[in-house]
């Protein structure tokens, strides 16, 4: 055999032993391709994740095994504001509802087992910022808001077992607290009224 | 050359046989390759899908449940009031109506919120999936403008079109007898021509079958009591509105 036809032969067990990278490269491309474009869908498609646990809430304080009693009597709550427990029979309307005076505790933990999120404030917050939080419980239903003398900080957001105090009406915490809880899975009374009760402070 | 020939031949041999197993070898991990990335193409579109049935928290079904629920709930709100303030048994009946059916379609809504898995409030105000995005140029037809939360703080303004104000609320506490029927009426017959837009304009934007289904009822529905209302205000001695 002459020398070319031994190359030859080497050349030919060199190729056809090759990896097919002609193979791999288009299929990875296509592979890359595809899954670039369903991860972008999917991203699209997600949903923001809402409901929940409300775990992301920095500072936000829970509590369990809150009595549900109805009771025409003063409550003595053992957070301020209340976070749940005994209360009165008749819910403050929760319907958007903006208060210019301080509630009766007994009737705000009323709306907070049906699933409203209380937003208090210290009655020195800044005009600009209540009206801030006006604006927004305004327009969105099962959410009330009052002040609240000797709060401990500028305002206070509550759901029934959950609360979050936060210094200023800009913070994010808020709207994520909103998403979070307003008929949230804390709600003890799913589909429970807002409306229809103690309309007054 | 015999000399040169035998290595050759040696190393031939298994030359030989190596090209074939080779290309076969080649053409099998194209062919691994090729399945592999059709499977997980498969698998992510599939996850996709069912991903993508499952309205986002800004899409138009979920605005749609979120500001449908809070209308719905004053009509319920009303409905309540006009049976306490007359003994009409016709308001009375169609207010019992109003009460049963928004009731169960709140509680539907709220179901697909659930299942969804998305909040029940937006912060950032209401109606907003009604500006843009429609199809047919549904956002003029049928949507009311987009009210910003800001506009509509003020004391006593309506959340969303067609609601009542509090201060409407409270008139139709304190009437009675016939001035509370035609009241209601006239504040009904506004409050479901905004529910009619409002659940068109989930139809120009949606292809969500429950979705659909359930708006589609509402229009039909809430537009059959407008006109039995306009009846009964004129029956009333009061002008259709």
């Amino acid at each position: 055999m002459s020398k070319n036809a031994r190359n030859r032969a080497q050349r030919n067990v060199l190729t056809q032993r090759q990896v097919p990278w002609g193979g791999i490269a288009f299929f990875a491309v296509i592979g890359v391709v595809a899954i670039v474009a369903i991860s972008y869908a999917f991203m699209q498609s997600r949903p923001s994740s809402a409901s929940g646990s409300g775990g992301a809430i920095a500072g936000l304080v829970q509590k369990d095994g809150l009595s549900r009693d109805h009771t025409s009597d003063p409550v003595k709550y053992d957070t301020s504001p209340p976070m749940g427990g005994a209360h009165d029979p008749m819910w403050q309307n929760c319907d958007a509802h903006v208060y210019d005076r301080q509630l009766r505790n007994e009737n705000a933990v009323h709306s907070l087992e049906h699933g409203a999120v209380w937003i208090s404030y210290r009655p020195d917050l800044p005009a600009d910022q209540v009206k801030l939080l006006q604006d927004k419980v305004s327009a969105t239903d099962y959410t009330l808001m009052s002040p609240y003398p000797g709060l401990d900080a500028p305002l206070a957001l509550t759901a029934w077992g959950k609360q979050v105090k936060v210094q200023n009406a800009d913070d994010g915490r808020i709207d994520a607290f909103l998403r979070a809880f307003v008929k949230g899975p804390q709600t003890q009374e799913p589909g429970a009224a807002c409306d229809g009760a103690k309309d007054t402070p | 050359m015999t000399s040169a020939n035998e290595p050759a031949e040696s190393a031939s041999a298994p030359a030989a046989a190596t090209p074939a197993r080779g290309r076969g070898r080649g053409r099998r991990a194209t062919v691994v390759l090729a399945v592999a990335v059709v499977l997980i193409a498969a698998v992510l579109t599939g996850l996709a899908t069912l991903r993508s049935e499952r309205p986002g928290t800004d899409g138009p079904e979920a605005g749609f449940a979120r500001d449908m629920s809070a209308h719905h709930a004053q009509a319920v709100r009303m409905s309540f009031i006009v049976r306490d303030r007359t003994g009409d048994a016709a308001v009375r009946l169609l207010a019992y109506d109003i009460i049963n059916t928004q009731s169960a379609q709140i509680g539907m809504m709220t179901a697909w919120l659930d299942e969804w898995d998305l909040p029940k409030s937006d912060p950032a105000g209401p109606m907003r999936w009604m500006s843009g995005h429609g199809g047919h140029g549904g956002a003029s037809r049928a949507a009311p403008p987009t009210v910003s939360p800001a506009l509509q703080a003020g004391a006593g303004a309506a959340r969303m079109p067609g609601m009542a104000t509090r201060e409407q609320l409270g008139e139709l506490e304190h009437a009675s007898g016939r001035a509370a029927e035609i009241l209601f009426l006239r504040l009904m017959v506004a409050h479901h021509r905004a529910g009619v837009a409002m659940a068109e304009a989930v139809l120009d934007r949606t292809g969500h079958a429950r979705v659909r289904a359930l708006a589609r009822s509402m229009v039909n529905g809430q537009q059959a009591e407008i006109d039995l209302m306009n009846r009964m205000l004129r029956e009333r001695g009061s002008e259709a509105v």
